[in-house]
């Protein structure tokens, strides 16, 4: 491996360990807004006191994030990890914002 | 990116240990100071050691006082910001709602009021129209306690750990939460690297080199607090969760926590909203009465843990009164909610459900109001472990690395060595330099809590610039003389500090263990000399380690030698 | 009766480090430690590991009695907590103190 080679590789590691933290901490942090928002949702759409739901996701939100940002740091290809996390999270906040819709009108 | 899972679990617990441990140096530390932050109070208020008081009289102690009471100016100010057009006099705001809160612990009593503005907010989202006014009162006599005598054990101790006293924009918070996942992050790949969890779980070789016997200690506490570990980061994070990480109800999902407040105010019969209509109010003492009698009618008799009148002075206001938690997990409980005109009882709080006896356990282990005072000293400990834990790992990091760092003149292991050192014994010097400050500045002092801040965060300066001016062997493999010069400190700072106790309050500790005895100081004050003979021990040990080695050092001449053939006998 | 309320959490933690002690006795290289260079038979390991096991249950149920079962729960986590290390820094510095536990080394 030439030095330049070389250079490149190191360069491409490094980037590739900030999208990697990066997707651990933004991504996880949006999979898990949404998770929190839909699961509220879900959980009043089925009939449980608001404040209930609440509690009950507030609960098993830091465990959602806790697996995804592993999963951000394990998962083989970094743009399945984008595209679950950042997508997955930006989807269930799009569902919750529909199925309260539906809920209250 | 990562060779194998294993791989991948060490990346992340070795960096985001080592980057945000610092900062969990801080949470597990000052987390277990507040452990007993009203005794820390105590300690340092000498004008409230006295006994913890029950609840007083609302209708003739309280009543005056919150008459009295004005919105506090720094939230004048802060709700300056939020609302259209200049706020009128603060003294003229009508008081539309208040409380009171307290412990088993406390010998004083926190007030707080909710006051009415008539302007407009600026934010369309935001709905809290209220200005706020805070105080500490002396319930045996209603004398309010001045600004500057500052709780340094729950103003704090107790908010650094949550919050490292950084409220800019809740940045505090913020730091705190990744560090609290991060410690999430470091149990699990913790375990995943940790191979012989149960054939080494009582190991620790302190007869063996600096880098396997802090690895020992690092296993230990880590394996042996991880349920309390995981449990008070992971409670921690939740705490705070639906208010500041995840607020879902209040952002996304506000039209439909709105429609359930109405749902809800229909259904236990408390009023959303004021009725507009005045109406005196009955005697809140009675209410307490009765709300007493109906906890020990259940079996579960107490004191007032939690009072709260909303519309104050209007026809729908009520009164809801919570039970204090001293013995249970769940910090205050069986609500008795009264109409505040007539004083009828309007709703008994049914038993929780599922979801929230589960919140309450967690949220309460965390907080614990409970009488039970072994479990307490074992919450301290739990903590240690959790600082013992992550020096550990500082000092593992640097052991496993200085030899080499030395041989290629890296300074990498010679800053986290002085930042190891900083977030040690200098984070515990400046526990101590703010009480030595608290007990040599005059209690009239004007600002005193402002330069107690000062002291505390100068001091902690002051220990980093020496660790880092004295880091130099580090990079030769050798020890950071500053551990042991920092030791020193804390002995005298600690010793000083009790002393300084003595002669200006006269509470010596034969006083206050034997004659006159008073826990809460006897306590803080016996936990200092702990501290000093402990380091001590450890200054000692030290010096005849860096003894040891000079003597090394010079028989191989070039600590460079020494290192490699340090390296390779581990 | 406050003397009970004080004795009892006293037990649970006691049972709870001895049971501690006879769970790494059971360990050979503890064994080794405590009783120098004495066997540890397979028979002595095995009784150790039941007297263990048996005293963290018992430790258990002084908590139960001591408390109700929400705080019960958490005191008794934190004494395994707070045991464990202890056990570790005894065996570390002065391992002979074990000998309290199990002063018979077979030979």
């Amino acid at each position: 491996m030439t030095p330049s080679q070389h250079m490149r590789t190191g360069a491409h590691t490094r980037l590739s360990i900030i999208l990697r933290i990066a997707a651990a901490l933004l991504g996880g942090y949006v999979f898990s807004w949404g998770f929190a928002a839909l699961g509220v949702v879900v959980l009043s759409f089925a009939g449980m006191d608001f404040h209930d739901a609440e509690h009950a996701v507030m609960l098993l939100v830091f465990i959602v994030f806790l697996l995804a940002f592993l999963w951000a740091f394990i998962g083989r290809s970094l743009l399945r990890v984008w595209a679950v996390l950042a997508g997955g999270g930006a989807g269930m906040v799009a569902a919750a914002w529909v199925l309260q819709r539906s809920l209250l009108g | 990116m990562f060779p194998s899972f294993r791989h991948a679990m060490t990346w992340l617990h070795t960096w985001f240990g080592l980057s945000l441990g610092y900062v969990l140096m801080v949470c597990f530390f000052f987390g277990a100071l507040s452990v007993f932050d009203r005794e820390i109070d105590r300690w340092a208020l000498p004008d409230t050691r006295f006994a913890a008081q029950p609840a007083p009289s609302y209708d003739t102690l309280l009543k005056p006082v919150f008459e009295r009471l004005k919105p506090h100016p720094d939230d004048i100010k802060a709700t300056q910001d939020r609302v259209i057009g200049a706020l009128p006099d603060p003294d003229t705001l009508p008081m539309d709602a208040l409380y009171y809160y307290r412990t088993h612990r406390d010998p004083v009593l926190r007030i707080g009021a909710e006051f009415g503005i008539p302007n407009k907010l600026k934010s369309a989202s935001d709905e809290h129209a209220h200005a706020h006014g805070w105080a500490t009162i002396d319930p045996r006599t209603g004398a309010v306690l001045s600004e500057s005598q500052f709780k340094i054990g729950s103003e704090f101790f107790y908010p650094m750990h949550y919050s490292l006293n950084w409220q800019w924009k809740n940045i505090g918070y913020w730091i705190v939460a990744l560090a609290a996942l991060s410690m999430l992050v470091a149990l699990i790949s913790g375990v995943v690297m940790h191979r012989k969890i149960f054939r080494e779980f009582f190991t620790f070789r302190p007869w063996k080199t600096a880098q396997r016997s802090s690895l020992d200690l690092h296993n230990m506490a880590g394996v042996a607090g991880l349920p309390f570990h995981f449990f008070f980061a992971i409670t921690g994070l939740v705490i705070f969760a639906g208010w500041l990480y995840f607020p879902v109800s209040t952002t996304l999902l506000k039209p439909l926590h709105d429609h359930h407040e109405v749902l809800e105010a229909a259904h236990t019969g408390l009023a959303h909203e004021p009725a507009g209509v005045p109406a005196p109010m009955a005697s809140v003492d009675a209410m307490v009465l009765e709300a007493k009698r109906r906890w020990a009618a259940r079996d579960m008799p107490g004191d007032v843990g939690f009072l709260y009148v909303n519309h104050l002075g209007d026809r729908n206001g009520y009164v809801s009164i919570f039970r204090a938690g001293n013995d249970q997990v769940a910090l205050t409980g069986q609500g008795v909610h009264f109409e505040a005109s007539s004083g009828r009882v309007i709703r008994e709080d049914p038993p929780p459900s599922a979801v929230m006896r589960v919140n309450e356990f967690l949220t309460g282990l965390h907080l614990q109001h409970f009488r039970h005072w072994l479990l307490r000293w074992l919450y301290v400990l739990g903590g240690l472990l959790g600082c013992v834990c992550i020096a550990t790992g500082f000092i593992f990091f640097v052991e496993k690395r200085k030899a080499q760092h030395a041989r290629i003149s890296s300074q990498g292991s010679r800053i986290v060595d002085a930042l190891a050192v900083t977030a040690v014994t200098g984070m515990v010097i400046a526990a101590l330099t703010m009480l030595v400050s608290n007990r040599l500045f005059p209690a009239d002092m004007v600002g005193k809590d402002y330069w107690q801040k000062v002291v505390f965060w100068g001091g902690w300066a002051l220990a980093f610039v020496h660790a880092a001016l004295r880091s130099a062997p580090v990079a030769h493999a050798r020890i950071n003389p500053a551990w042991r010069e920092q030791c020193w400190v804390l002995v005298a700072l600690a010793v000083a500090a009790v002393m300084l106790n003595w002669l200006t309050t006269g509470d010596h500790l034969l006083k206050t263990v034997f004659t006159d005895t008073y826990w809460p100081v006897a306590g803080v004050d016996l936990s200092l000399l702990a501290s000093a003979v402990l380091a001590v021990a450890v200054a000692r040990l030290l010096a005849r380690r860096e003894r040891a080695q000079c003597r090394a050092g010079s028989d191989a001449r070039q600590p460079g030698v020494l290192a490699t053939a340090e390296a390779g006998h581990a | 009766m406050p003397e009970l309320a004080w004795m009892l959490p006293c037990i649970a933690v006691l049972t709870t480090l001895l049971a501690f002690a006879w769970l790494a006795l059971a360990m050979d290289a503890h064994w080794r430690q405590v009783h120098g260079g004495a066997v540890l038979t397979p028979g002595v390991r095995v009784t150790l590991r039941v007297l263990g096991g048996a005293g963290l249950i018992a430790s258990a149920v002084l908590c139960f009695i001591a408390d109700r079962p929400s705080m019960a729960v958490l005191v008794w986590l934190m004494q395994l907590a707070g045991a464990v290390p202890l056990v570790g820094l005894a065996l570390a510095w002065r391992p002979r103190l074990l000998r309290a536990a199990w002063p018979w080394s077979g030979r």
